[in-house]
């Protein structure tokens, strides 16, 4: 099984690389790209740890193949932030105490910009329901939520 | 050996043709979220997969009166449970498409996959069966069209034959004065496999009292989900009391078949049939009514965040 | 309060921008090149004697670098106490089902794999034992028949399995069950339950060009891994370099040596990098959880309702090694009460399940619900308030612990307070709904802690510690020192520590970190300031006590204006007669530290199908002082939550017969997700403690101790049933409202066999 060709658009970068047929989009990412932010937690999809926004929309990276993403566009957690400022998720995250260990974080940051996009004014209960796919051992979530509302607070006062 | 290749089917016919060559050593993948923690657990060693979510033109829901509602196999859960006309008219199918997975998972995972992998908890399943989904199948002899009560023959197991593969749903459009609901028991309100699945489907008649058609589908109670046939006979023709509700349920909970796993035991999950059965009706019977019922209350009830 | 600058102020974390970009790096982000990827067999059998393994097969593989058993370590057992019962790789037998018996380096993660599926592992079957409970009775499979000549075994009791056994005694324990005017038993269970860190455990071993070990762990005690792995490897201490890189969540599993030396074996044995990474179900199986515990609780009252005399028995399942010990039995089997007459046992059982590990506490969460249930039990069988028969046995200030201490003043009366006043306790809430409470208590840890501040010529001081962070910790630290200093958080750089660099210290557990190592950080400034002093009052020309230290400056407190910046006082420093300023400290033990936490939950119960859906929850603690309020809110708030998931649905299952475990996922082994959850509101009570940094206490561990408890209590008050047995699921709820029996055996039988053991009258 050599590796096979594949065309992926990454943090707005076209790369071209070549992968195994069975590797997932996650381990392309960190294998490949050494794009190491995004993180495995379960390898199943049950932790959403590996959350990316592909083609627009969040998953869990982890169940992808990376072949089937051909063509793609893939933003992870690297791909957020310009050299001036953090997203304004990042910021919140960082003012709310949304964070303790980390590992999650990505994922939750990815889930949350996912909704955003979708649903700029969510409620708590959007909120919560958005992030129903991400563990978080540390925090309990609360001032995850927290952050995620006064990001949505900050970016629809600026649209 | 734990490899396996990666086959991109260009088109219906192509994929069909890949997987006659490349027989019972390759499997359809399109969301490939089952198949990726399959894979990895061991219990599925393909030599190839044969990847079908190129195929733009399996992605497709459409709803017309005249022909219902048809569901591309390659649509995704997500799609599913945002669709209008499907939260509009065929509420347990979006409730049972919210309440499965998380929202990453919904956003790979396709009805069709779900369908193939029969699971006997597969949350979108017994709405289908509700619905009385038509499954369109194509494979090297041309298209077939199967019940979806025929197509489950176990867990994992299903009608599909060598070379086969699932393309369209097909639900018929509901009659009015049709309400509905899928209810998921589970500990959490995400994520979780169901311990036990009830979607009900309930029409009345012009009187708005007397049961026109009333359709149940169980989930997670036996080797496939299927329909509660003899609970539904109870209530076809008759007026729906909260009595009558009550031996529905009881009948639908004698005909499950449930078995003790870790997720509960095989009489909490009869006990489950049971109480599910009744507010499924309860709830779509008021839906039938003319209630409406906003699809986040649906999802809390689904999810059982709202009691 | 003080009024503080630093302290009390909701300061951002000093590694946020880190974890928020991605860019933190965890243990299996270490990428070296010609790194190859380690993956390890476990056993298939639940004790068995291992008759031959062939490697043969899987050497040849293509990409496969080495191969290594059991044997290729030296003939060593370690343990994680003064015990050692276990070996590294399994040798000659193995104690439980995954258990590693082989392990493979290979040039891709794949090809180990396949590697694993090709070692041929020949057993020899012995009978296992699952049971703690069988497994102490006389005539039980062995699962150590040799225990008694392993180094560090000090138990003589006769019994099948006895692991240890810990006891605590105080006044006539009989009499007083006598003379009480009643006196209630009962038993309570609870479940396994997993760490559930994010990150599952990862390392990168790396024998360097000069010979040494560099260890890239992820870790809370890299000096632990470090001696441990010195001792496996048979190795100089000094040969070994521990990297701890961020932490992806340890939560106490990972306070120890874990799988380090497999790919330290296998680096050595092919002079390349070898990463090892464990997926989902290996931290299940093979990384020591927590077991079932059976808590037995006896309680003589008088009528007043003062609670006079305490038995408790704790049956501890240590599973195959004594991964982490059950102190929690005799440590914490009065509660929070001032009990005068006690007798506390701990049995700890081996049995062939996965070794036992370390989580949050160990085994206080489980008591804490078999007393708090307990004293609720009592209050209502006396006709009582839960909240007033509390208060009347609370510990006060001048009391004596369990340990023998003299209990400090403390908050435990502030903390009921403010619950009581939030929920406005006693409340009468609707049908199917209930409101139950609980009173945690614990100690703020100890143990060594030392820290380093050197003050640089540009007024910043660079903080070293050789702890690593968890929830925050390097935060805390940088407070504390930045506080002392008198000098802003963002002039405080946390330095990256190894075992080469920074001074020993304890590992990064049990709510030991802010109160000790604080309290280190703070003598280090205080040791730094000083010098500061000292070096400034010769360069004024003012005696040292004329002289105060803030706003980054030393000045004179008659005349501010003469003043030295601290850079300017660093930049002095390097030419002076006492040289460049560094502050340091060290310290062993600090004196016992009482934390309390009142909590409650609400709770509405579904009669159809059992379920409990928490409505709210409320946690007040005393803290002491909030070094990061946000910070602190956000220990509670996780920890509250680790505790809701173990009150209601998670659960380690084991399988009866082989101990394998059920359910090694995140799919079947079920942590809260943010749906689940109630807003929670967490109420901080702040009275200083004696010693700590600025009066701070623990704060991690109380939160996660109340949950179970107060959520069962909650249950009772909703719909009157009592479950003794945790999860509280909606299985074991409906059974219980059905009358159906799906309750705790009582133990009674086993424990007359104990007591006549230990030579007890029964």
């Amino acid at each position: 099984m050599n590796k096979q060709p594949l065309a992926i658009t990454v943090n707005g970068h076209e790369r071209q690389i070549f992968v195994a047929p069975y590797y997932s989009l996650l381990d392309t990412l960190r294998d490949e790209l050494r794009l190491t932010g995004t993180k495995k937690g379960c390898d199943e999809g049950d932790c959403g740890a590996c959350t990316v926004i592909l083609d627009g929309k969040p998953v869990t990276s982890c169940l992808v193949l990376a072949m089937s993403a051909q063509g793609s566009d893939v933003t992870t957690v690297e791909g957020l932030a310009t050299p001036d400022a953090l997203h304004p998720v990042q910021q919140a995250f960082i003012e709310r105490g949304g964070l303790q260990c980390g590992y999650c974080t990505p994922g939750l940051i990815m889930a949350a910009v996912g909704l955003l996009q979708d649903n700029p004014r969510p409620s708590a209960e959007e909120v919560k329901f958005a992030i129903g796919g991400n563990l978080c051992r540390c925090t309990g979530y609360t001032k995850v939520v927290e952050a995620i509302l006064l990001a949505a607070d900050r970016m629809a006062s600026q649209c | 050996m734990l490899r396996f290749d990666f086959l991109e089917a260009r088109n219906l016919r192509h994929a069909i043709a890949l997987l006659q060559r490349h027989g019972n050593d390759s499997r359809v993948v399109a969301g490939s979220t089952d198949f990726l923690v399959r894979w990895r657990q061991g219990f599925w060693r393909p030599a190839a997969v044969v990847n079908l979510k190129g195929i733009a033109s399996l992605g497709r829901i459409s709803f017309s009166p005249r022909n219902g509602l048809r569901l591309g196999a390659l649509a995704t859960v997500q799609s599913v449970e945002s669709n209008a006309h499907i939260r509009r008219r065929y509420q347990a199918l979006a409730t049972g498409a919210t309440s499965f997975a998380g929202v990453q998972v919904r956003n790979l995972a396709t009805i069709g996959g779900n369908v193939c992998n029969a699971s006997p908890a597969g949350d979108t399943l017994p709405a289908l069966l509700a619905f009385d989904a038509q499954c369109t199948i194509a494979g090297p002899q041309g298209t077939r069209t199967l019940p979806l009560t025929e197509f489950f023959l176990g867990p994992g197991r299903t009608a599909l034959e060598q070379g086969e593969v699932l393309t369209q749903l097909t639900l018929p459009a509901p009659m009015p004065r049709t309400g509905s609901l899928y209810i998921k028991h589970s500990p959490r309100g995400a994520m979780d496999i169901a311990t036990v699945g009830v979607a009900s489907v309930v029409t009345l008649e012009e009187d708005g009292r007397t049961c026109r058609d009333a359709r149940i589908a169980l989930g997670a109670v036996g080797p496939t989900p299927f329909r509660a046939t003899e609970a539904e006979n109870l209530l076809r023709g008759r007026t729906l009391t909260p009595g009558l509700l009550g031996q529905a349920a009881q009948a639908a909970e004698a005909a499950a078949k449930p078995i003790d796993d870790v997720r509960g035991s095989a009489g909490y999950r009869r006990a489950m049939v049971e109480a599910l059965t009744t507010r499924t009706l309860q709830h779509a019977l008021q839906m039938a009514s003319g209630r409406a019922v906003t699809f986040e209350e649906q999802r809390r009830l689904a999810v059982q965040t709202a009691f | 309060m003080a009024t503080f600058k630093v302290l009390e102020q909701n300061n951002p974390r000093v590694d946020a921008w880190e974890k928020v970009t991605g860019r933190a790096t965890y243990a299996g982000d270490v990428y070296l090149p010609g790194m190859l990827m380690c993956k390890t067999l476990g056993s298939s059998r639940s004790h068995a004697r291992i008759v031959s393994i062939d490697t043969s097969r899987a050497q040849a593989l293509p990409g496969v670098r080495a191969v290594i058993t059991g044997v290729d370590f030296p003939e060593i057992r370690f343990g994680s106490g003064a015990l050692k019962d276990r070996y590294i790789m399994a040798r000659d037998k193995v104690y439980y089902i995954g258990e590693p018996v082989a392990a493979v380096a290979a040039e891709d993660e794949i090809t180990a794999e396949e590697a694993l599926a090709l070692i041929d592992v020949q057993y020899e079957d012995l009978e296992p034992v699952v049971d703690p409970l069988t497994a102490l009775r006389a005539g039980s499979p062995s699962v150590h028949p040799d225990l008694e000549s392993y180094e560090g075994y000090g138990f003589t009791i006769e019994g099948g399995n006895i692991c240890t056994l810990l006891d605590a005694d105080r006044g006539d324990v009989e009499q007083a069950f006598q003379d009480a005017d009643h006196v209630f038993e009962d038993t309570f269970r609870s479940q396994g339950i997993n760490q559930g860190f994010l990150e599952p455990m990862a390392c990168v071993a790396n024998v360097e060009a000069n010979g040494r070990l560099t260890v890239w762990a992820s870790t809370q005690g890299p000096y632990q891994v470090r001696a441990q792995l010195a001792s496996v490897l048979d190795m100089p201490l000094s040969n070994i370099k521990v990297i701890p890189m961020e932490l992806g969540g340890g939560f106490g599993a990972k306070l120890r040596l874990a799988f380090e030396a497999f790919p330290s074996l296998l680096s050595m044995k092919t002079g390349s990098p070898v990463k090892l990474i464990n997926n989902r179900e290996e931290v299940f199986t093979q990384n020591g959880p927590r077991h079932p515990v059976t808590n037995y609780l006896k309680t003589g009252v008088n009528k007043d309702g003062t609670i006079v005399s305490r038995e408790a028995y704790t049956i501890f399942d240590v599973g195959a090694y004594l991964g982490a010990g059950p102190n929690s039995g005799i440590g914490h089997g009065l509660g929070a009460y001032d009990i005068p007459n006690f007798r506390l046992r701990s049995y700890a059982a081996y049995t062939n399940k996965v070794y036992v590990g370390s989580y949050r506490a160990s085994g206080v969460a489980d008591m804490t619900f078999a007393v708090e249930s307990h004293m609720d039990m009592i209050a209502h069988n006396l006709g009582m308030d839960p909240l007033d028969f509390r208060l009347k046995n609370a510990i006060k200030e001048g009391d004596t612990a369990v340990n023998g201490s003299r209990v400090p003043r403390n908050g435990l009366f502030e903390c009921l307070a403010a619950v009581k006043e939030r929920l406005g306790l006693p409340r009468e809430l609707p049908e199917g709904h209930g409101v139950g409470i609980a009173l945690c208590e614990w100690r703020s840890g100890t143990g060594p802690s030392t820290a380093s501040i050197s003050v640089n010529e540009d007024g910043t001081v660079s903080l070293l510690t050789g702890s690593v962070d968890i929830s925050g910790s390097d935060t805390s630290l940088a407070s504390i020192a930045a506080e002392s200093l008198g000098i802003a958080m963002d002039q405080v750089i946390v330095a990256r520590r190894d075992t080469d660099l920074a001074p020993f210290t304890g590992p990064s557990g049990g709510s030991r970190i802010v109160y000790s190592q604080g309290k280190a950080v703070e003598l280090a400034a205080e040791d730094a300031r000083n010098k500061l002093l000292a070096l400034a009052a010769d360069r004024l020309g003012v005696p040292q006590d004329a002289l105060a230290c803030a706003d980054g400056s030393v000045y004179v407190q008659d005349n501010p204006p003469q003043s030295l910046t601290l850079g300017q006082l660093a930049a002095m420093s390097v030419t002076s007669r006492s040289g460049p300023i560094v502050g340091n400290a060290s310290l062993s033990t600090l004196p016992y530290a009482p934390v309390f936490s009142a909590q409650a939950a609400e709770v509405q119960v579904d009669r159809d199908t059992g379920q409990v859906k928490l409505t709210r929850y409320v946690q007040c603690q005393d803290v002491g002082v909030a070094i990061n309020p946000m910070a602190v809110e956000g220990q509670l708030e996780g920890g509250a939550v680790q505790g809701i998931g173990r009150a209601l649905t998670e659960d380690m299952q084991f399988d009866p017969e082989t101990g394998a475990v059920r359910n090694p996922s995140f799919a079947s082994y079920l942590m809260p997700l943010a749906l689940d959850l109630p807003e929670l509101e967490t109420l901080l009570v702040r009275v200083p403690s004696e010693d700590g940094p600025f009066g701070a206490r623990a704060v991690a561990e109380p939160p996660g101790f109340g949950p179970p408890a107060a959520i069962a209590n909650a249950i009772y008050d909703a719909v009157g049933v009592r479950i003794r047995e945790l999860p509280l699921s909606g299985e074991r709820v409906l059974a219980a409202l059905r009358g159906e029996g799906n309750d705790v055996a009582y133990i009674g039988d086993e424990l007359q066999e104990l007591k006549r053991a230990e030579g007890l009258a029964v």
